[in-house]
């Protein structure tokens, strides 16, 4: 309990506040955007400011700038630093000049092709062909990187990494910048961030909303109904690790009041810790965990704190004076009720295999054998639809269905608390996908990669070995948790704007007399299996860790199958199939189409 | 409606929709949906994206966002579109209109209000026509028949400015006055009217009355 404990769990604490306020906000505006695209409508985006162009101009100067400066420094530092984390640097800054260099061109073809002329857009008929060189380009800087041992001393591998990457990268941003410059027109333009100015606005509009209090509510409960709501959905994200524990070997006596003496906290974070780390064990000494608070009852710390957040909606619903929130009150406790046992249920199954109730233990397990949704496919789909239902949202939102109650608990709210009630369901929304991630999706493990780099293996037989610096992995980590809680939040908000509403009847009998006897039959079938691999010899051990490798080759060819039916269907050119035939469609075609100003929708 | 008596059921029954165990399990069912949604989703954020979003008119049966997106976009009306009103122009710049009464008499919703003035003394046209003192259309209250302009014997009235109503704050908005009116521009830009007018005086004019000619 030293300085350093306090100074990092400050830091942790604030990395996931900000990732969970900024996630719920970005929630709030994907979830209109995202419906209404569904739709087939543009969704809101009216919200608007007006800039100068000049003042745009100066904001990209000096963004253009600092980013090209940044990099082009951060290489020239790394120059400086051993030969692992030197080649490492020059790895990303490659890579991240590839990836420049191919969205330049393709963002240049774009602008060419407005104006129906110009280099690229004569010489590439298809923008897909840029897509599929820029990936080749990839693959082959990968393939270089694996190629370089590290002894060697010149040669062509050695010059890119070394050279042509941190300069390209820098000359990149600054020319990307360049581009952006010359394409922002003089005069006023208008900033609508993709309609997130238009969410912003309407927080702010609740912020200043009256707040309405029903005269004979019971006001100290009224008012500490949405706290309460609010409250758990944060606390949970402590246990959630957000990263691979990194390992700080300080250059100092090891005691942060001493080193904050001696001026030498600094080089803490400046790489003083070693490039590399084993694959196994934690470090013994300055082991940071990216947890706020490494409990030893993990996941049941998670149980306890989202299940309290109910008592928010039932004290809401009890003080509104108001039958519909009653209600909706009354339905939301007893809907929590119902699924937090199937909840709990269908994640025991996994503890089995896991072997564990610590976050971290669970998401090592998954690094090293099999991602929790191949060992546990049914569990999965029970956790997902018990968390749906103890968020309360659609299709289990019959504690707010508006057909029936208005809009349930929260009828009587307005403005901030409100605002606190659909914040606080935005913010369950990411721990749920969250928990989702690190039980199910591997957690901030990515295929094939481990703490000493990246290891493609089937079983015993490895086929490459790539050593990373800690930092690398450490970042790839952080990243590949987030990422991967946002494409689930993504995919949630999918169920909300697919599936009807259950009716109440129907959700009780989901809960009871579905989810919780499948849940019991996962825990048998799991205990069963288990007992039998235990018992059987270690020929099926070694079985199933090739199955185990295997899974997380699967997991690897998906999601870069995906990405590439990403890229070429967003550059395919789009179908028309006809025009309709009216006579504004006759006048439109007359005209030269339908007459449009520009628009940033 | 099948009633069951001692007899047994008697009618029709009432055939219960068939559930097969997939349907049951309702996660395929739930990813066929999905399977649609992200269909739309994909396509439409693309090409809202990359500005590539069908012609809202022209190919508005398109797959696809086609709504029109007033104000940015505006569906082009067909030429004789019969639009706001304006009061075509002379040549000096007065309008056209005599004062005839023939639109507000013509006019079906009874929306037009004209108070005809005298030319002062000395003007060639005094005698001879009159001219609008005050010229008021309620735009709320028309219902763009085009009867005013049918009737109207001057070609001072038109609705050939291409605008329709917009959505004004309040009602006194829609009560258009002459200097309104006269400041209403054709499609072209133009605040006259095509067919030539021969004012008392000119060569080409027929007299003002028989026993005058010019």
């Amino acid at each position: 309990m030293d300085g350093y404990f306090f100074l990092f769990t400050g830091l942790k604490i604030l990395v996931v506040l900000l990732f969970a306020i900024n996630t719920a906000a970005l929630l709030t505006w994907g979830e209109r955007r995202q419906s209404a695209m569904i739709q087939d409508r543009i969704g809101p985006n009216r919200a608007v400011i007006f800039l100068p162009g000049m003042v745009l101009k100066v904001l990209v100067v000096l963004l253009g700038a600092a980013a090209a400066g940044a990099l082009g420094s951060y290489g020239w530092i790394a120059s400086k630093r051993s030969e692992p984390v030197r080649l490492d640097v020059g790895f990303t800054l490659t890579e991240l000049a590839v990836l420049l260099g191919w969205m330049g061109v393709l963002a240049v073809r774009r602008s060419q092709r407005k104006k129906g002329e110009g280099l690229f857009f004569r010489s590439i008929p298809d923008a897909r062909w840029v897509f599929y060189a820029g990936l080749t380009l990839h693959v082959l800087v990968v393939a270089l990187r694996m190629n370089v041992t590290g002894d060697e001393r010149g040669g062509f591998a050695l010059a890119v990494f070394h050279v042509i990457g941190p300069v390209l990268a820098p000359a990149l941003v600054a020319a990307a910048a360049l581009f952006t410059l010359m394409s922002i027109p003089s005069g006023k333009v208008g900033i609508r961030l993709g309609g997130m100015l238009h969410a912003l606005a309407d927080g702010a509009k609740m912020a200043f909303k009256e707040d309405f209090i029903p005269p004979n509510a019971d006001r100290l409960l009224h008012s500490l109904g949405p706290l309460i709501a609010l409250f758990p959905a944060f606390v949970v994200f402590a246990v959630i690790p957000f990263g691979d524990t990194v390992c700080i070997h300080p250059d100092s006596t090891g005691h942060f009041w001493a080193d904050l003496f001696n001026g030498r906290i600094g080089s803490m974070f400046n790489g003083s810790y070693s490039p590399y780390v084993s694959r196994y064990g934690i470090c013994s000494e300055g082991a940071v965990p990216l947890q706020v608070a490494n409990l030893n009852v993990g996941i049941l710390y998670m149980f306890a704190m989202a299940g309290t957040g109910i008592i928010g909606a039932a004290i809401a619903g009890w003080s509104s004076d108001n039958k519909f929130s009653l209600l909706g009150g009354l339905r939301a406790s007893s809907q929590m009720v119902s699924y937090e046992v199937a909840l709990g249920l269908s994640l025991v199954g996994a503890f089995m295999t896991y072997g564990s109730v610590r976050f971290d233990d669970m998401v090592r397990w998954q690094s090293e054998n099999a991602w929790g949704i191949f060992v546990q496919p049914l569990a999965f789909f029970l956790f997902l639809a018990a968390s749906i239902a103890e968020n309360k949202r659609v299709p289990f939102d019959a504690p707010e269905g508006e057909s029936e109650i208005v809009a349930g608990y929260y009828l009587e709210y307005s403005g901030f608390k409100f605002g606190m009630f659909m914040f606080g369901e935005y913010i369950e929304l990411a721990i749920s996908s969250a928990v989702l991630v690190t039980v199910f999706f591997g957690g901030f493990a990515l295929p094939f990669l481990h703490r000493d780099g990246i290891t493609i293996e089937l079983g015993e037989t490895v086929y490459y070995h790539l050593a990373l610096s800690h930092r690398l992995v450490i970042l790839l980590g952080v990243i590949a948790f987030f990422g991967k809680t946002w494409i689930t939040c993504w995919a949630q908000l999918f169920i909300r704007w697919t599936i009807p509403r259950f009716r109440y009847d129907q959700i009780m009998k989901l809960g009871w007399r579905f989810l919780l006897p499948c849940a019991l039959v996962n825990i048998v079938v799991t205990g069963v299996v288990l007992l039998v691999i235990d018992g059987a010899g270690p020929a099926l051990g070694r079985t199933l860790d090739v199955l185990a490798d295997a899974s997380q080759g699967i997991v690897l060819l998906l999601g870069v199958a995906a990405f590439i039916a990403l890229g070429s269907g967003i550059l395919a050119p789009p179908r028309r199939h006809g025009r309709a035939v009216s006579s504004s469609a006759t006048f439109a075609e007359a005209a030269g189409g339908t007459p449009t100003s520009p628009m940033q929708a | 409606m099948a009633i069951e008596t001692s007899k047994g059921i008697i009618g029709k029954p009432v055939p219960r929709p068939k559930r097969p165990a997939s349907t049951q399990a309702f996660v395929p069912e739930i990813l066929k949906g999905m399977r649609v949604t992200m269909r739309h989703f994909f396509r439409n954020t693309k090409e809202v994206a990359l500005d590539q979003r069908p012609d809202p008119t022209m190919a508005s049966l398109d797959e696809g966002i086609t709504t029109v997106s007033y104000p940015e976009q505006k569906r082009p009306y067909p030429e004789r579109f019969r639009g706001l009103h304006r009061l075509t122009l002379r040549e000096d710049g007065s309008p056209r209109c005599v004062a005839c009464l023939c639109c507000s008499t013509a006019c079906p919703a009874q929306c037009i209000h004209i108070v005809p003035a005298e030319y002062p003394e000395g003007d060639k046209r005094r005698g001879y026509e009159r001219f609008p003192d005050q010229f008021v259309i309620d735009e709320l209250r028309c219902i763009f028949c085009g009867f005013c302009v049918e009737a109207c014997p001057c070609d001072a009235i038109r609705m050939d400015t291409g605008q329709h109503a917009a959505p004004y704050d309040s009602r006194d908005q829609f009560i258009f006055k002459k200097n309104l009116l006269m400041a209403a521009k054709a499609r072209d830009g133009s605040r006259k009217s095509q067919n030539p007018r021969h004012e008392p005086g000119d060569p080409t004019h027929p007299g003002v009355d028989r026993d005058h000619s010019h």
